[in-house]
Parts: C-alpha cells; structure tokens; sequence
C-alpha cells in the first residue's frame, strides 16, 4: 500500500513538473501558468526562461521586502480546461500572491476570471484577447491589445513604407483576427486599401493556394499575420514563388527561429513588437545578454514579455510593502517602470501604454527599424 | 493563369496526401485497422531528412535513410502494437494507436525539442518556370514526381508480381489466401514496410517544402489521412489516391474561394460529407 501511494505521489509530482522544488515557507510565491507541452510548447519555455531569470534577478539583489521570490510553474498546455483548475490551485492550495501567465489568450482568459473572482493579481505576459483583463479590475497586461499592434501596422505600411495596395493574410484565432481589426481599422486614415484578405488556421504549413493568389492580386505589400511556425513557412513560400513584396507582420514571428526557418527569405521582413534588440537602454541590453546566457538561444518577444510582466509584480511589491492582495493590485495600476520590454505603465483597464518597436531582418538578425510613439493610435481601450 | 496555378497546388498537397494515405489504406485493407500511429511516422521521416541531410549534406541519403528507418519502425509497429492485439475489437488497437501517437509527439518534443528542427541549407530551392508566370521550386516538383514513382511503382508490384496478387488475394479474403499457401505474415510486414517508407518520404518532402519539422506536424495527416481513406471507399487503394488528389485541388480551391467561411480542414470534411450522403461506399468501392 505504502509503495503505491509512493508511485501516486511520484507520477503526481512528475505530471506536475514545475512544482518539486522544496518550498520554503517564507518566500513570496508567485504562479505562472504557461504552456511546456503540446503546440505551444516553444512559446512556453521562452516564457518561463525569461520568467525565471527576472526571478533569479530580483532575488539576487536581496529579494523583495527582505524575502525571495520563488516562482510556483504550472504546464496548462495553452488550453483553457488547463489553465482554469490551475488558477484555482495556485490560488487556494499554492497561496500565490499574484498569478502571471506566459499562455496564449484561450488559457489566459480562463485563468483571469478565477483569478478577477478570487481578487489576487493576474497580469498577462504576451496573450493579447481584449476580454482578458475586462475580466475583472484585478487583471493587468504588459503587452499590447492585437487592435493596438494592428493600427501601428497600418501606419508603418500606409505611412512610414508609402505601401498603399495591401494584402492581408490574416491567421483565423483570437491573435489574428484582432490585429486585422486593427489594421482594417486604420487603413484608410493612411490611404492604405485592402485589396483582398485570405484567412488560414493555425494548422496551416502550406501555402500555395493563398500565394498564387496574392501573385495575380499584385499588391506593394502583405500584411501577414501569425507566429513564427506559420510565419516561417509562409514567408519561404512566398519568396519561393517569386513575390518580393514586403512582408510585414507582427510580435509572433519574434523569434531567432523564425529567421532560421525562413532563411534568406526573412531578410527585409519587418514586424511589430515589444522588444528592441539595438535598444541602448541598460534593461533591455541586461535582459538580452543573461537571457542568451541562461537559454542558450536569443531572447524574443514571449521572453522579454515574461520577464517584464515579473518585474512588475516584483516592482509593485516592494512599493505595496506586504503581500496584501489589495494594496498590491493598487502599486500594480500605478507601475512606473522601465523593463525589457519599455516603459510599463497601465490605464483604468489594466491595458499598458508604451511605444511599438519595429524591428527588421538584416544579416540574419533581427534589428532596430524605427519606433512607432503615436499616443493617441496606440491608446488601448480603457473600459 | 491562377486557375492552372490553383491546380497545381492541389496537385502537389494531393500528392503529399496520397503518399501518406497509402499506408494507412493498405493496413486497413488487410487488418481492419485505423492506423492513427501512421502520422507518427510521417512525423519520424521529416525529423530524419532533417537531421541527415544537415549531418550529411545529402538530400538524397537522407531521403532514403529516412524511408529505410521509417519503414522499419512501422514493421515493429505491428510486431509491437497490433499484433498482440489481432484478436480483440478492433477498438482496442484504435486506442493503443491514438496512444501511441498523442506519446509520440511528447516524445518528438522531448528529444528534438519544442522548437523544432529545420535545414541549415535548404535542398533544392531553385526555380523552373513551367507556364508563363507559373514557376515552381524544385522542392515542390520533387514531391510530385516523387509520389507518382512510388506509387506506381507499387501499383505495378500490385498487378504484375506474384506477391503482389498474393497480397491482393490476402485483402479480399485472408483465411482462403492462407489456406492457399500465401504466408500472410509476410505480406502484413510487406505492407507496413511500404506504408510506412511512403510516409516517411511524405515527411521528408514536406519538411523541404515548409523548411520546418515540429513535434505536431503528424496532427493533420493524422485525421485527415483517416478523411481520406474513406473518402477513398476504406481499404481501397485506387479510391485512396483518387481521393487525396481531389482533396488537394478541392483544398486549393476551397481556400481562396470559402476561406473567409471555412479553414482548410473544414473545407476538406465539408467535401468528405457532401460525398458521403452521395456515395456511402466511398468514390470508388464497389457499392
């Protein structure tokens, strides 16, 4: 009997993975929901790298009010029916005294309901559905809403490139569909016209339907959105096909591994983001340089994304001067900080404010392309 | 110019489909198995052509090594899976298999990582222009020609060898094929040899054509190819390729044309519906 409940136990801690380190009652917990296995998994771990670096950065330099952080690391496999039992667990079983997600907006927005009901702090690291924080005045993001990347990706094509024929490709989830609202949205107030939008799932590795398409279309440009592994593909095809239109998409192609699968196809693509490689700010220089020396691999925009969205909390717990749900969420709605990813600040809704980075592909490399800081574009909603 | 263009397309997805639902549609013929597992394999054959070729430097050695491999992993496939499990309900082996290949994808991830794998100099990039306007990547003619060799290759086994008469005689009544002296193991390991090599060089060519393996690129060929076997008229080898073509061009098509409306799968189902209310049996089984 004795081994069987050992073996229980056991498969338990294992299915639970994050969680095996030996909690130390003193320290200040902090849940993470993200995705280790399944599709998302890449994402996932960049996350959590950047996640933990924060973690090990903050603690470093003698923790938070006299305590060390420890981050309390749940897989939720990107999936709502994951991440809602989570919250739940990090909440009443973990006594997290705030919850970060490194998940995609289907988890996040599961997670943010418990989280808005239980009122324990929630910020979203990189999930960008507008519902996520109208889920309650206790849910923050550090990333921008998809609508406010997509007016900045109509203003960047209509206005910065002079590209005034576009094509959408527009990816059919949560993610794509907001940016194109964006995009649609501000169109015309830079003379840009839609000459035609094609949508595909997220499943979707092949394109040759869809370029041939755009081919007899003939636009100046394509206003492409999706993540790295559809991205990669598609951006190869379409320069396999002989279209050398720009290419312009968003933060889920920002990653190294977008350039190494669409190889010299991506030199010249250009996107909307957070994070800005050349920046000369000393957050961002240090985050780019301990992230490469922690994952082996160039930090990206989920990464920088988890690490800032921690340094918030961490922020607004030494300003909140205790753990109190509430005083935390008020020094949260009040953050003035420059992290990795800018300078975080949020409105009434919890949206943040900050500028959009547009970064290009030279040498294989991303790169600093511009800024784009219209206040009044990229206004989130605040209610 | 874009219709033949569209055309093209479907032709190039038909064939990636056609040489993945060969095996799935010769294992159901024989053992009234779906073989979901099969995707697994597809998923195994493009690692395999990545990771030689970017060791080796050869294409072609890592698209026979491939095939090779794959083929041999789908033997002890049914050595290790199915056979054990002939005489159950044929749900049982439809649960092990749905097992095997959910694992498989951890298993992908955990050994080659979530980011996947990807060629370091892509083979076979270069441009032949075969309509005005109309140019395609080697990569992309490769699988086509790749597809119609293999398969009629197997197609000409099928009508001209005896063990292909044997193995068509085991497909319609397997217990008169033993009792005639035709070694039933044989052709069982024979097909899953073929089945799996065919998916393992679907796997490869279409790690080529998106420069990208990941530990779920089995996910759509593995329902899909299942679409298609039916569609097909189950465990009829010319339904199966009749139907992977006319779901590719319907794909092609279907995109450009519905695909506000519907994704690619959607279109892919919605056509499977359409002709099942039509034909029960499947395109091309006898009714």
């Amino acid at each position: 009997m004795k081994k069987y409940l050992k073996t229980i136990m056991l498969s338990g801690i294992l299915a639970f993975g994050g969680t095996v380190v030996p909690a130390v009652a003193d320290n200040i917990k902090i849940g993470f929901n993200v995705p280790l296995t399944g599709f998302a998994a890449a994402d996932g771990q960049s996350a959590l790298h950047g996640a933990e670096l924060a973690v090990k950065q903050v603690n470093g330099s003698g923790g938070v009010n006299g305590k060390m952080l420890e981050l309390v690391v749940y897989d939720d496999q990107a999936s709502p029916k994951e991440s809602a039992p989570l919250a739940v667990k990090m909440i009443t079983k973990d006594g997290v005294v705030a919850g970060i997600s490194g998940s995609y907006s289907g988890a996040t927005r599961a997670a943010a309901t418990i989280f808005a009901e239980a009122k324990v702090p929630y910020i979203s690291a990189y999930a960008i559905h507008p519902d996520i924080t109208r889920a309650g005045d206790y849910v923050f993001r550090t990333s921008f809403m998809g609508e406010v990347q997509g007016r900045a990706g109509a203003k960047l094509i209509g206005e910065m490139l002079g590209k005034k024929r576009v094509v959408m490709v527009t990816l059919n989830n949560d993610f794509g569909k907001s940016l194109a609202a964006g995009f649609k949205e501000q169109a015309k107030n830079f003379g840009v016209s839609v000459l035609a939008e094609y949508d595909y799932s997220i499943k979707d590795r092949e394109f040759g339907p869809i370029i041939s398409k755009i081919k007899a279309d003939k636009p100046d440009a394509i206003y492409a959105s999706g993540y790295f592994f559809t991205a990669g593909p598609m951006v190869s095809q379409i320069r396999a096909a002989g279209l050398s239109q720009p290419i312009i998409g968003q933060e889920g192609y920002d990653s190294q591994k977008f350039i190494e699968i669409a190889g010299k196809a991506s030199e010249g693509v250009m996107i909307t983001t957070s994070l800005d490689r050349d920046s000369s700010s000393p957050e961002t220089k240090d985050f780019i340089s301990g992230f490469a020396k922690k994952a082996g691999y160039p930090a990206d925009m989920v990464a920088a994304s988890g690490h800032t969205a921690l340094l918030v909390v961490a922020d607004a717990l030494k300003r909140a001067g205790s753990n109190d749900a509430a005083a935390l969420r008020d020094a949260i709605s009040k953050t003035s900080l420059s992290a990795s990813t800018g300078k975080i600040s949020f409105n009434a809704l919890g949206e943040v404010q900050k500028d959009v980075q547009v970064q290009v592909v030279k040498g294989g490399n991303w790169h600093h392309h511009s800024v784009i800081s219209d206040a009044v574009l990229l206004a989130p909603p605040s209610k | 110019m874009l219709f033949f263009d569209l055309c093209i397309q479907g032709v190039i997805q038909g064939a990636i489909y056609a040489l993945i639902a060969l095996g799935l549609t010769l294992v159901y013929g024989l053992l009234r198995i779906l073989h979901v597992a099969h995707a697994a394999l597809f998923t195994l054959g493009g690692y395999i052509g990545v990771i030689v070729t970017n060791g080796s430097g050869s294409f072609l050695l890592a698209l026979f090594t491939s095939m090779l491999i794959v083929a041999v992993v789908g033997m002890s496939s049914y050595t290790i899976i199915y056979k054990p499990l002939l005489n159950r309900a044929p749900l049982i082996s439809l649960i092990a298999s749905i097992g095997i290949f959910i694992a498989s994808e951890e298993l992908f991830r955990i050994f080659f990582g979530a980011y996947g794998l990807s060629y370091i100099n892509p083979p076979l990039q270069g441009q032949i222009e075969i309509l005005s306007g109309v140019s395609l990547s080697h990569a992309r003619i490769l699988v086509v020609v790749l597809a119609i060799g293999l398969l009629s290759g197997v197609g000409w086994l099928a009508i001209n060898t005896r063990v292909g008469i044997a193995a068509r005689a085991t497909v319609i009544d397997p217990q008169m094929a033993a009792s005639s002296g035709i070694n039933v193991e044989i052709i069982r390991y024979g097909s899953f040899f073929i089945g799996s090599a065919f998916a393992g060089a679907a796997g490869v060519m279409v790690s080529l054509l998106n420069n990208l393996v990941e530990p779920t690129m089995g996910a759509v060929p593995s329902y899909k190819a299942l679409a298609i076997i039916v569609l097909g008229g189950l465990g009829n080898v010319r339904g199966a390729l009749v139907a992977s073509l006319a779901l590719g061009i319907i794909e092609s098509f279907g995109t450009i044309y519905v695909g506000h409306l519907l994704d690619r799968d959607s279109i892919a189902f919605a056509f499977l519906i359409m002709v099942l209310m039509v034909r029960p049996q499947g395109l091309l089984a006898r009714g």
